[in-house]
């Protein structure tokens, strides 16, 4: 402790805008740039601006511009703590301090490169004026390679005048000069925003110029964009924002930007919008989005600053003028992938462009129908592909659509309905319940408002909201009890608010922003896939090159041994690779919608059988996000309620005429309540808070008549409950003296009883048992149960001190789980998955319902509770997260967090969600899981499955049939490499040999065609081996063969070919060198491979353990088949001709039968005498 | 020892990262012998800049919000602003719960012969102190670095708000013949929120808020010849975990005797009392202060050893330094006759079980700050010297 006792002499210290304007005024008031800017705080003496103040500054000033061409990450200056000027030695220093060191990842026209910045950048401040960051403050890696990133920020004097440049270099790759823009500060910045924007003075058209135009599609050439970065981010990130702009695409090795717009927006707009960016002009439209600390601000001051009234609302034609200025009040629509881009993928891939160029080959050597048959098995593959993937797309577009708000709005004075979408900043609503928050709004006046914002926070429990002003700056969107926001719903209550942000500057719409900026991350089968598909075409290429250049100088005819070489990598080039992966996924997705789930990415199939950590969400996904009465404790008992039936605490079913106190509390609870009873033709419904339809639920599950009870207890008066008197009171006419009804906090509750009812007995209430009702009111409390005491009494008019009332007992209520989640959770285990459970909600929560649903292992239980989890350092969560099972009070940001968190550990993540705050973190993980029931839109569009009658027991089937189909694609694969290899093997062990042709290119795509792929589809449709899911998951990491795997595959591949050359040489032992011996070979080759397919079946178990592997009726039908036609070749003497074989004797078929046989044998024997090691390394 | 010489003790204030943990920890512990005396919890706290870790593992029929019930503690130590603050710093919680791998035996409802079924389940070598310094026949050094940090932190809450949570002392007490004369130094380390105010401002604040009324009325008060030394090094901004980490039961010294005796090397704070190494350590304070208070000695240190799986104690000792009325071996005889050092016994003399029931759970908490003995603040049952003139015949 001691080393931290250090002397401090801390310089003066910038706390507040004021300070900070007049600097920025010297700075920026001549038109300065950034480097004036350091230049200038160089010349000051020492001083320290805090990172906040600095913050608003930015938001009042152009200096976020600034900075932005500086560093244009903005997660560095939103972690910007403070700058800090002193001076080292007689040189000034400028240094920026971060809440933490960045990794920022960088597409650059060098491939991804990563700029390192450390906690602290340092800047030198040279005599001229010149400003040099401290060599080793920032870094660039690439290629592995970690250099030095030299700043340097100087003024030349070029042939244009005098100009200040930013020179960035690192090593002698990368060196780049870029122009700083000239600054003016804005006066009056806040009031910008109100004021139409003047129309910005164009500049010099020549900055962008249109390159072409489609309606919605507009190309522009930017002067100044060719390989600089900063200016491709400036551009994006302004653009985009744009009313009427849906894409924006800057290129900096082109030099141009693409912009998807409205078709009503012209090229000549947008050149002029484009110049003003560059010339850093900001239009009056992005300065609008800034968010604003309106929760820090008076009412007065917001409807000041809106140009509102907080009694009149806004002038009608003010609101038209804004909403033509600002847009709708409407997010867009997720965007769809676009077909046309769907399509190309289909052909992208090295196998189908080999393929291609191998049937123009064939095709220009005469081989017409050969390339027909090739370039059809392509265009069928990539026509499966293509329309299974779009199937899905259509299916997820299909799903409801979210219903348009109405809001209520006050214009002029006047109080009525409008569309949702016409809402602008300004505009005063009114909130009432039940009703659907249209925008974000500072709230001016409430009656007791409480508003749901799950769909934003996560928190199932409504908040309470009030019109005050709030003093702390940075408090989390829950905690902003003057704000209401778009997509809550108001549960209670009233209230009048100011519209503050419509459309995409909502927070809803910061959110969708943020979509744009989460990448989907690939999955390991595409990589797989991709990695494996080049690398086999290109080995076949080279063999097949090898048999060629080996033929012909042997002396084989050039053209023959060309189209030998093309159908020989026709039959070796796994093109049924792409084929069958398409189409068992895409069978993958017809099993999982028959299950009620659909996928949106096809590849998510197969994802799903890698996933090792699965996030839960708690609220409404491992709960039901419905408050349920869940235990009473009365007359000294106590009483749990499941599943609508009442137990007593040893969980023997109880009677209920003899337990009067549980009823009498139900019936008290109900009367002082406002629950509305709706008749439907299911019964009755219940309608109100949740807290009390959860007592007036239980109230029907016992059997009480509640509309008799209402009847026959007419309501007097009610009191409402407040924020001094936590409970509320309900008088009723009982014919006599008045029957009064108390129900609330149990601690206020109680102490205005004297006396309890036991066994409906009335007696004194002891000081004994009070401490008993305390101490279980807190053991409720303690599993996170939101308790209620209720009490009731006599008299109605007697002051509140002397009313002497009656304790009945405590109700809890809470939101419990769904049924059957404990066994889902062992079956987790089961299959070595980590259940997680991340939750918006307190840590007693969280701990509670995971206690109930046996998240724990081996009770031991990991929670991290973290209301700021962006101050945790990104490599201390990383290594909490594998270990932990809860994540509570965490915001929608930390659910991103936490997921990148666990794929930065190596780790697979499923996450499931349902609010449109979890669209980032369903978008990030490598399976989002959308629950699609009360799902929103916008969840379900960025999920890559969505769940339609959100019964997550349903992951479970997923990761089985994610399992099975990636051990489907494994066998097929599995038999296309062994058998490939053999054809190969045989072709080029024969023509090496000079034993001539075992087959002709006619005969290798007979055997391409009969033996590969209806085997590979049938394999492909292997139903879940019985154990995959006592399995641990796959490490996604390893290569889907591992070096067993391979030696494997090698090893009957050699079987194989050893068989075929048996037949063979016996053949030219017998015939000699001729179509006889190659018949037999044909013959027996394609039937080993036939017969093989049979033990690809499954990896641990044989063909003699019929229960391993479930039936499949497509194998038996493929090997039958081929066979049967294999026979029909050598009978038919068409195909004969066309084949090039000749009829075989007995002892020729005895031959090709037997060493068909074999491989199938030999491999059996080999799988069984490998089965002890390998089960002995799997325990 | 030399005749005349100078001792010194140190203490730290509630809002030391170390003491701040132990007091996590108590407080766990209290919550759940509130919902269930019977429980079995051990509760260990480490917290450094932003991250409180709590590793709890718990036997017993209760529910206790950890991450809330850490937040209340450092709330309301003071971190309620700065870089770490109880609203907004990430609590990680290591929960394992067990259940009835433990005996839950109430000794309360055990006869004496019976109480041999609840035995030590730990090697422990303990040691219990008392002397005539003070009225509470506690060590002065210690006691006067506590009665500082006791100022330190009122002041803190009442009057200097600019003070920040973290602070320590070490008060040196010059002793001559075995008795404390004078103070001979008192360095006071602070901590303040923000730059503001200066240096000299919170000399004198700290000389005269804290120094001077924390002596008001006592014996020994500083004298012209003190040496008075606050935050010597300069200031310390913030302080408390955003500065230096802290740890549950790394301030042994404090919580005891101030190095004025032996101590065990077990921590006292986050076990339930069923540890021995918690009981025994109040049990050997009782019976050292019973032997001081029946006048039988100036200064006495008992020790107790305990092994796994035995009920009483394996060795009893009385050390009185020279200053005995008897012979130490005789007291040793009638501290063992007199006292029965069972762990159960020890339970049942002291209800250590039903306390934090019977303080809204506070009782642990408190005693984890400004000592678990030699204090007359809290009633503390081992510090009650009621059986002193049985002990004495």
């Amino acid at each position: 402790m001691t080393a931290t006792f250090q002397p401090v002499s801390r310089p003066l210290s910038i706390s507040s805008v004021a300070d900070l304007e007049p600097m920025l005024e010297d700075a920026f008031g001549a038109g300065g740039t950034f480097r004036d800017l350091l230049a200038m705080l160089g010349a000051r003496p020492s001083c320290l601006i805090s990172g906040a103040v600095l913050r608003e500054a930015l938001d009042a000033t152009q200096l976020r511009q600034a900075l932005d061409e500086f560093l244009p990450y903005p997660q560095l200056v939103e972690s910007l703590d403070e700058i800090r000027v002193f001076r080292s030695g007689a040189q000034p220093v400028i240094e920026f301090h971060f809440a933490q060191p960045h990794m920022i990842p960088q597409e650059t026209a060098f491939g991804v490169v990563t700029v390192q910045v450390a906690r602290t950048l340092s800047f030198r401040i040279e005599e001229n004026g010149d400003v040099t960051l401290q060599p080793g403050d920032m870094r660039v890696r690439w290629f592995g390679v970690t250099e030095n990133l030299v700043v340097r920020i100087r003024r030349i004097e070029g042939p244009q005048g005098v100009q200040d440049l930013l020179q960035v270099s690192a090593g002698n790759v990368l060196s780049q000069a870029m122009p700083l823009t000239s600054l003016t500060m804005p006066t009056r910045p806040a009031r910008k925003a109100i004021v139409p924007a003047a129309v910005p003075v164009p500049p010099p058209a020549t900055i962008a110029v249109t390159v072409h135009r489609l309606p919605g599609r507009i190309r522009l050439r930017v002067a100044g964009l060719y390989r600089n970065l900063a200016q491709k981010t400036r551009i994006e990130r302004h653009l985009a924002r744009q009313r009427g702009v849906h894409a924006v695409s800057a290129n900096i090795l082109t030099g141009t930007v693409l912009v998807q717009c409205d078709a009503t927006i012209s090229a000549g707009d947008l050149e002029l919008r484009v110049s003003a960016i560059v010339a850093g002009v900001e239009d009056s439209a992005s300065e609008w989005v800034e968010s604003r600390p309106w929760h820090l601000l008076d009412v007065a001051e917001v409807a000041r600053l809106q140009g509102s009234s907080t009694t009149d609302g806004l002038d009608p034609a003010v609101a038209r003028q804004r909403l033509e200025e600002l847009g709708a009040n409407a997010l867009p629509d997720v965007r769809r992938r676009s077909r046309v881009g769907m399509l190309l993928e289909q052909f992208s891939s090295l196998p189908v462009v080999l393929l291609g160029a191998s049937a123009l080959l064939s095709i220009a050597t005469g081989g017409l129908a050969d390339g027909a048959v090739i370039l059809s098995v392509v265009l069928i593959n990539a026509g499966i592909g293509y329309f299974t993937e779009n199937w899905a797309e259509t299916t997820i577009s299909s799903l409801s659509r979210g219903a348009r708000p109405v809001a209520r709005v006050v214009r002029a004075g006047v109080e009525h309905d409008l569309p949702g979408e016409e809402l602008v900043p300004g505009d005063l609503i009114v909130l009432k319940r039940g009703m659907p928050v249209p925008a974000d709004a500072r709230l001016v006046a409430t009656d007791d408002l409480t508003v749901d914002e799950s769909a934003l926070t996560g928190e199932s429990v409504p908040v309470a909201k009030h019109a005050g002003v709030l003093v702390e700056r940075d408090v989390p969107l829950g905690s902003r009890t003057n704000m209401i926001y778009r997509g809550a719903i108001v549960t209670g209550g009233g209230g009048r608010a100011l519209v503050v942000a419509t459309g995409l500057a909502t927070e809803v719409g910061q959110i969708q922003r943020m979509l744009a900026e989460t990448e989907q991350p690939e999955t390991p089968l595409q990589r797989q896939l991709r990695l494996l598909g080049s690398q086999l075409a290109l080995v076949s290429l080279a063999i097949c090159g090898g048999v060629f250049v080996i033929g012909v100088l042997r002396g084989q005819g050039l053209l023959l041994m060309l189209k030998t070489a093309v159908s020989l990598a026709v039959a070796a080039i796994p093109e049924g690779l792409p084929t069958v992966a398409t189409t068992t996924l895409a069978l993958g997705v017809r099993r999982l919608e028959r299950r009620n789930i659909l996928v949106r990415r096809l590849v998510a199939v197969e994802t799903l059988g890698a996933i090792q950590d699965v996030c839960l969400d708690k609220t409404g996904t491992i709960t039901l996000n419905q408050m349920r009465l869940v235990s009473v404790f009365a007359s000294m008992r106590l009483y749990l309620h499941k599943e609508g039936a009442f137990r007593c605490d040893d969980e023997a079913p109880c009677t209920l005429q003899a337990d009067d106190d549980l009823l009498r509390l139900l019936r008290l609870s109900f009367l002082c309540s406002e629950v509305r009873i709706v008749s439907t033709d299911a019964g009755l419904t219940t309608r109100g808070t949740p807290t009390e339809t959860a007592l007036a639920d239980a109230a029907l599950d016992a059997g009480i008549d509640v509309v008799d009870l209402r009847q026959r207890f007419p309501l007097l008066r009610a009191q409402p409950r407040s924020e001094q008197r936590g409970y509320m009171v309900t008088w009723h006419d009982d014919g006599g003296a008045g029957l009064l009804a108390i129900k609330g906090a149990p601690d206020q509750v109680l102490g205005l009883c004297s006396l309890q009812s036991r066994q409906g007995v009335v007696i004194p209430l002891t000081d004994d048992d009070r401490a008993r009702i305390v101490t279980e009111n807190e053991r409720m409390a303690g599993q996170a149960l939101r308790v209620l005491g209720v009490a009731y009494g006599y008299g109605n008019d007697v002051p509140e001190e002397q009313r002497n009332l009656i304790w009945v007992g405590l109700a809890g209520i809470a939101d419990p789980p769904r049924a059957g989640m404990q066994h889902l959770m062992e079956r987790f285990r089961a299959a070595g998955l980590h259940p997680i459970m991340v939750t918006g909600d307190q840590s007693a929560t969280a701990h509670a319902v995971a206690r109930q649903i046996g998240l724990r292992r081996d009770g031991h239980l990991e929670g991290l509770d973290a209301a700021q989890l962006e101050h945790v350092p990104p490599d201390v969560l990383r290594s909490l997260a594998q270990r932990l099972d809860i994540f509570s009070r965490v915001s929608p940001a930390h659910k991103l967090r936490i997921v990148q968190a666990l794929q930065r550990a190596g780790r697979v993540v499923a996450m499931t969600g349902d609010g449109i705050n979890d669209g980032p973190a369903l978008r990030a993980a490598d399976i989002g899981i959308a629950m699609g029931q009360d799902g929103s839109q916008l969840a379900q569009e960025v999920a890559d499955i969505v769940v339609r009658d959100d019964n997550l027991q349903i992951i479970i089937i997923a990761v089985e049939q994610g399992r099975a189909i990636y051990d489907d694609i494994k066998k097929a694969l599995h038999f296309i490499l062994a058998s490939n290899a053999s054809e190969i093997g045989v072709m080029l062990l024969a023509t090496t040999a000079g034993l001539g042709e075992p087959f002709n290119p006619i005969q290798l795509l007979w055997i391409n065609l009969v033996t590969d792929i209806f085997p590979e589809l049938a394999l492909g449709v292997e139903l879940p081996e019985t154990d995959v899911m006592a399995r641990p998951p796959r490490n996604p990491q390893a290569p889907m063969f591992s070096r067993a795997d391979v030696g494997r595959i090698g090893l009957e591949g050699a079987t194989l070919i050893a068989s075929t050359f048996t037949a063979y040489g016996a053949g030219l032992a017998r015939y000699g060198i001729g179509p006889r011996a190659s018949t037999i070979a044909f013959t027996s080759l394609t039937a080993a491979q036939l017969l093989y397919a049979i033990s690809c079946r499954s990896e641990q178990h044989t063909m003699f353990e019929p229960a391993a592997c479930p039936p499949n009726p497509y194998l038996p039908l493929a090997v039958g088949g081929g066979l049967a036609l294999q026979v029909l070749a050598t009978l038919l003497p068409g195909l004969r001709r066309i084949l090039g074989v000749v009829p075989l004797g007995p002892f020729d078929w005895a031959l090709a039968a037997g060493t068909a046989v074999a491989p199938l044998l030999i491999s059996e024997m080999t799988k069984e005498l490998s089965r002890p090691r390998s089960a002995m390394r799997r325990r | 020892m030399p005749a005349e010489y100078i001792f010194t003790s140190e203490s730290v204030s509630a809002g030391h990262p170390d003491k701040l943990c132990d007091q996590i920890s108590d407080a766990l512990v209290g919550h759940y012998l509130r919902q269930d005396p019977l429980a079995s919890v051990i509760a260990e706290c480490a917290v450094s800049t932003g991250i409180l870790f709590v590793s709890v593992k718990v036997t017993a029929d209760a529910v206790v919000d950890i991450p809330n019930t850490a937040r209340e503690i450092i709330l309301d130590v003071g971190y309620d602003q700065g870089a770490f603050n109880g609203r907004t710093c990430t609590v990680m919680t290591s929960l394992s719960e067990t259940n009835g791998a433990y005996p839950r035996v109430d000794e309360m409802a055990l006869d004496d012969g019976d109480l041999d079924r609840l035995t030590a389940q730990e090697n422990v070598t303990l040691f219990g102190f008392a002397c005539t310094h003070t009225p509470e026949l506690a060590p002065l050094p210690l006691w006067c670095a506590h009665q500082l940090m006791r100022r330190y932190d009122h002041v803190r809450r009442q009057t200097l708000r600019y003070l920040a949570p973290d602070a320590k002392c070490q008060v040196g007490i010059a002793f001559a013949d075995h008795q404390p004369r004078r103070i001979d130094s008192i360095t006071l380390i602070a901590s303040q929120h923000s730059e503001y105010p200066s240096l000299a401002t919170l000399r004198a604040d700290l000389a005269e808020h804290v120094i001077a009324p924390a002596f008001d009325g006592q014996p020994v008060v500083p004298d012209e010849r003190t040496r008075l030394q606050i935050n010597p090094e300069g200031m310390m901004l913030e302080g408390g975990p955003a500065l230096h980490a802290g740890l549950t039961g790394r301030k042994n010294g404090v919580d005891t005797y101030g190095g004025f005796s032996r101590q065990s090397g077990a921590a006292l704070s986050g076990k339930d009392p069923t540890r021995i190494d918690r009981a025994g350590a109040y049990a050997a304070r009782h019976a050292a202060k019973h032997v001081v208070a029946a006048g039988l000695a100036d200064l006495c240190e008992v020790q107790l050893s305990y092994s796994i799986g035995i009920a009483g104690p394996v060795s009893v000792r009385v050390e009185t330094f020279g200053t005995g009325r008897i012979a130490d071996d005789k007291l040793t005889e009638r501290v063992r006759q007199h006292f029965d050092f069972r762990p159960g016994a020890i339970l049942r003399r002291f209800n250590l079980r039903r306390l934090a029931g019977m303080h809204q759970g506070q009782f642990y908490r408190r005693l984890a700050v400004y000592g678990h003995v030699g204090r007359s603040d809290l009633g503390l049952p081992w510090e009650a010297i009621g059986d002193a003139d049985t002990l004495r015949a």
